[in-house]
């Protein structure tokens, strides 16, 4: 083993030449049968009967590839599975697709995905596996520094036995090989010298790693960061447009004041702009407004149908709170197309259930939820609270002072304290909700039910019930 | 090497009763291979034809590119897809480019698998075709579909804003897969093909850069028995893996169409009528690109007459395969008794489109025929001829398909006539400069056959022990 090392190169093995497929095969069985073990052949293609000759075990790789092909068919089937069938994940939910009223997994369908995600995870195996099984790539190897071993990728053969065989001997191997025909025989020697990197490499390659730590660095800064500015889009994409939105200040000028002048992005419509569908031109209907009404004082906003009708939104909400209470204003029955019936009234409950009596109280006694926990905390100093009237209280009651139209209009535009309703309740539910809180009045906290059987007449009963209700108010009050 | 004499074919056509024609001629031997391969590679410059075509392919494909560049500034708009053909020719160049794609895996793979050693010669060439032709193809559905920059919602990739996922029941979806898939497979088994061949160009390279370049590429081959006996495993296994994989991809394209309801496509002939056709096409497309490569590189010893004969036989067969299926079509639309189907293959033939079906007929049917004859499938010019004259025929065939079937739906009412537009005839023709361009760089750079499987099977110049 001596011989083996000098100062600067170790012998890795000894390479022998052979000129044709033939001799090379010979050769490697009688090298396996001398027992050597530690060998390689060399061949521009591969020989046939080599792997046999130098002990070549079949190779793992199929067994590999298989396991990953296995694997792949639930991979792809469940991945179908979790995006196209599956919604309960937190995380990048699913999307059930619901396509003509066909199963939302069915196997035929998800096949042909399947199979090609086998496909590619198995190429993907085998070629991977391969060159990983074989220890390439690698670069460094003494053999490319032998020019003769050069044709072995062109038309030469070699066999190379290893100084780590134990049955290597330098002079014994050699004269053995001649004599199983090899055409050459050259040492294959390692450098030892050479097996450092040029020092430069090493600089290059830590700045290289330098420069590219700080894209990630940069983003992971901003992203911890708040910004102003809208976000960077490397693709103008549309959940970003060049617009201003809603509820956000006025774009700056370059001479630095705002471009609208009440500082908001966001426009009104012009003044008597109406909205499509929104005419609301019959003010019973839309304002409880009685029609021949016209307001005392020519700046009044309150347009009746005796005006023009460009009544804008804005104009009805400001109007009846600044007038003066005039009550004759108001209607004092319910608006043509409005037929109160037992449906209508239960429709009322219904919305007045869900609107009114948070603060209310389902019987209008003004005892609501909301109300109760307001009163209570108000009670310790930690709120301030009006609290929500009584709707049984005489003044709401009272047709004269408190007719249907107003009570509609308190619903629609709010009063006093009480906010407005009328962008969340459609016209006729708020009719509904006047109905059945007439209804209401009339029987304090009696059942609905009661009411109703006697209501079925119509308004005019129902006011002449709401007239000799004196009991009930005596019992809420 | 000097003793290449390209300017002779020789006849090795005709096989004696008992034995092997020989598939490397002129007496060469493992060097007189390696030479003849890789003389165009190692000549200081490229034959002057070759600046030439590259000179055209690179004008057309600046021509692609001009296109291109207008379709994503203007829209899909600039093609003549209109209501109610919207696929127009974007589709049809995409089935055709996929279908010529199919000839180098069906050669390298089924070929392999049915140990027919004439492969040996062709197979890396038509590999790269295949690879080139995909590239062709995925680039029409690729700016097909509209706001190209998010491509990325083709994949199943989480999104944080969306929460959409790909429908993976549709067949536009399973494309994606199969010829993704396809086109990943091909390199895959393309590379690992090249790399023994690689590390010959590394072997002989006298260049610092080229050094460099083909022994990264060549991963440090030293063609090792115990690589070799690695390396042979995972070839079969990708063989086998691609077998499967190019039938499906041509049968999922195929289900592009047959899944719909539309007359014409609702049809279950068609995976195995595209995959008769994708073979045919390629193996034309194969032919057409060899018989001059041969020429100007002198591989007449390697890529032989008989090689090319056999390639005709394959079209001729693959052909009368295609023309079977039209016939069967005209059948079933009878036999279904659906008036609808009945009305689909008459107007196909009849109708306004019949120019196209006709040209498609003689393309891919009749021309075909002359291979029966001994002289066309052996004499290069003229097989050449043919081989164009049948990638024509299977264009119209996607034309066929496509256009008449889209303008003559269920309602009548929306009938119309297709008109491409300046836009679409350009990015056809300007597909042709990619490809072409892909191709003269590939025959100038890497190695255009497989020296190392073509010496696998050369007989040994001593006979066997
Ligand atoms: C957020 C709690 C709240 C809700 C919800 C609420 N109100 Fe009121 N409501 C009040 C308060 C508070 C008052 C007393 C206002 C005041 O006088 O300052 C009031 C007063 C009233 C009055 C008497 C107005 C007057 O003439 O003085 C009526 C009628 C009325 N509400 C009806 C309704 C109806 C009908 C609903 C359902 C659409 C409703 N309220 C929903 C809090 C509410």
């Amino acid at each position: 083993m001596a011989d083996k090392h000098d100062n600067d190169s170790k012998l890795v093995g000894l390479l022998a030449q052979f000129d044709d497929p033939d001799s090379l095969v010979s050769a490697c069985n009688e090298a396996r049968l001398a027992g050597y073990k530690s060998m390689d052949a060399y061949s521009p293609f591969p020989v046939h009967g080599i792997d046999p000759a130098i002990g070549i075990q079949r190779s793992l790789l199929p067994f590999l590839v298989f396991v990953v092909g296995f694997g792949a068919c639930f991979v792809g089937l469940g991945m179908q599975y979790y995006t196209n069938a599956a919604e309960w994940s937190p995380i990048f939910p699913g999307y059930a697709f619901k396509i003509s009223g066909k199963p939302i997994f069915s196997l035929p369908a998800n096949i042909p995905v399947t199979f090609e995600v086998i496909v590619l995870s198995s190429a993907f195996a085998t070629f991977l596996g391969m060159w990983g099984l074989n220890k390439l790539p690698m670069f460094s190897n003494p053999l490319h520094r032998i020019s003769r071993f050069k044709r072995a990728t062109n038309d030469k053969f070699f066999l190379m036995i290893e100084t780590k065989d134990e049955k290597f001997n330098r002079s014994e191997t050699e004269s053995q090989l001649n004599q199983w025909g090899a055409v050459a025989i050259e040492e294959c020697r390692q450098d030892l010298t050479d097996n450092q990197l040029p020092s430069w490499v090493r600089l290059v390659g830590l700045l290289g790693v330098f420069l590219l730590m700080l894209p990630p660095v940069m983003i992971f800064r901003n992203m911890g960061m708040t910004n102003r500015q809208p976000r960077l889009h490397v693709v103008p994409d549309m959940d970003w447009q060049h617009k201003e939105k809603t509820q956000v200040l006025s774009p700056v000028m370059e001479n630095g004041e705002y471009l609208f002048a009440d500082e908001r992005a966001m426009r009104q419509p012009v003044d008597g702009a109406i909205p499509r569908g929104r005419l609301e031109i019959d003010s019973e209907m839309y304002r409880g407004l009685k029609k021949d009404y016209r307001p005392k004082s020519a700046a009044s906003s309150i347009k009746t149908n005796a005006q023009f009708v460009s009544a804008s939104l804005e104009d009805k909400k400001e109007a009846p709170a600044a007038e003066a209470e005039d009550v004759s204003m108001w209607l004092t029955k319910f608006p043509e197309g409005i037929t109160v019936d037992q449906d209508f009234v239960e429709r009322g409950q219904q919305r007045f259930n869900i609107y009114c009596s948070a603060c209310h109280g389902y019987d209008a006694n003004g005892n609501g939820l909301v109300n109760q926990k307001a009163m209570a905390l108000g009670a310790n100093g930690q709120a301030q609270w009006t609290a929500a009237k009584s709707l049984h209280d005489a003044t709401v009651k009272d047709d004269s002072k408190n007719p249907l139209g107003r009570i509609f209009d308190t619903i629609t535009n709010g009063r006093n304290t009480m906010g407005p309703y009328g962008s969340q309740i459609p016209v006729e539910d708020r009719w509904a909700i006047v109905a059945y809180v007439k209804a209401l009045q009339q029987t304090g906290i009696k059942p609905l039910t009661a009411v109703v059987d006697e209501d079925a007449g119509g308004e005019d009963d129902k006011k002449s019930d709401a007239d000799g209700g004196s009991d009930a108010e005596d019992k809420t009050s | 090497m000097a003793s290449v004499n390209p300017a002779i074919d020789i006849d090795n056509t005709n096989e004696e009763p008992g034995t092997r024609a020989p598939l490397v001629l002129g007496g060469l031997d493992y060097a007189g291979v390696t030479e003849t391969v890789c003389a165009p590679w190692e000549a200081e410059n490229p034959p002057k034809i070759w600046w030439l075509i590259l000179a055209a392919a690179v004008s057309l494909l600046l021509v692609l590119g001009g296109c291109v560049n207008h379709l994503l500034m203007k829209g899909v708009g600039v093609w003549g897809n209109n209501n109610p053909a919207y696929w127009g020719w974007p589709i049809v160049n995409f089935v055709f480019w996929v279908g010529i794609g199919h000839a180098g895996t069906l050669i390298s793979a089924i070929l392999f698998l049915f140990r027919q050693n004439w492969r040996t010669s062709i197979n890396r060439a038509a590999e790269a075709m295949t690879i080139f032709a995909v590239v062709c193809a995925g680039l029409f559905p690729g700016v097909h579909i509209g706001r190209v920059w998010v491509f990325y919602w083709l994949f199943p990739i989480p999104t944080e804003h969306l929460a959409m996922w790909p429908n993976f029941r549709s067949p536009l979806l399973w494309d994606v897969f199969a010829v993704s898939t396809y086109a990943t497979v091909s390199i895959l088994f393309w590379y690992m093909g090249m790399v023994p061949d690689i590390a010959t160009f590394r072997d002989r390279c006298k260049t610092k850069i080229g050094k460099l370049v083909y022994g990264v590429l060549s991963l440090g081959w030293t063609g090792s028995a115990r690589n070799w006996h690695r390396y042979e495993i995972a070839y079969t296994i990708l063989a086998a893996l691609a077998t499967p994989l190019v039938l499906s991809v041509h049968t999922i394209v195929s289900f592009d169409f047959a899944v719909s309801q539309l007359p014409g496509w609702h049809t279950t002939i068609f995976p195995p009528y595209f995959v008769a056709g994708a073979i045919f096409s390629g193996f034309a497309a194969v032919v057409t690109l060899l018989v001059p490569a041969r020429a100007i590189y002198g591989l007449q010893n390697l890529i032989t007459l008989r090689h090319l004969e056999n390639m005709n036989k394959i079209i001729m067969a693959t052909g009368m395969m295609v023309g079977t299926a039209y016939g069967i079509e005209f059948f079933i639309a009878w036999y279904s008794g659906v008036p609808n189907e009945q009305f689909a293959f008459i107007n196909r033939a009849f109708g306004n489109f019949w120019w196209a079906y006709w040209i498609m007929v003689t393309c891919n049917v009749v021309i075909p025929q002359l291979f029966w004859f001994k002289w066309c499938r052996t004499t290069p010019w003229f097989m050449v001829i043919v081989c164009i004259f049948v990638n024509i025929g299977m264009w119209f065939e996607r034309f066929v398909i496509t256009i008449t079937s889209l303008c003559r739906d269920f309602l009548p009412s929306s009938w119309a006539y297709f008109h491409p537009t300046g836009v679409d005839i350009m990015m056809l023709i300007g597909s042709f400069g990619l490809f072409t361009t892909l191709f003269l760089l590939f025959c100038r750079f890497l190695p255009v056959i497989a020296m190392a499987e073509v010496k696998g099977i050369m007989p040994h110049g001593d006979g066997h022990h």
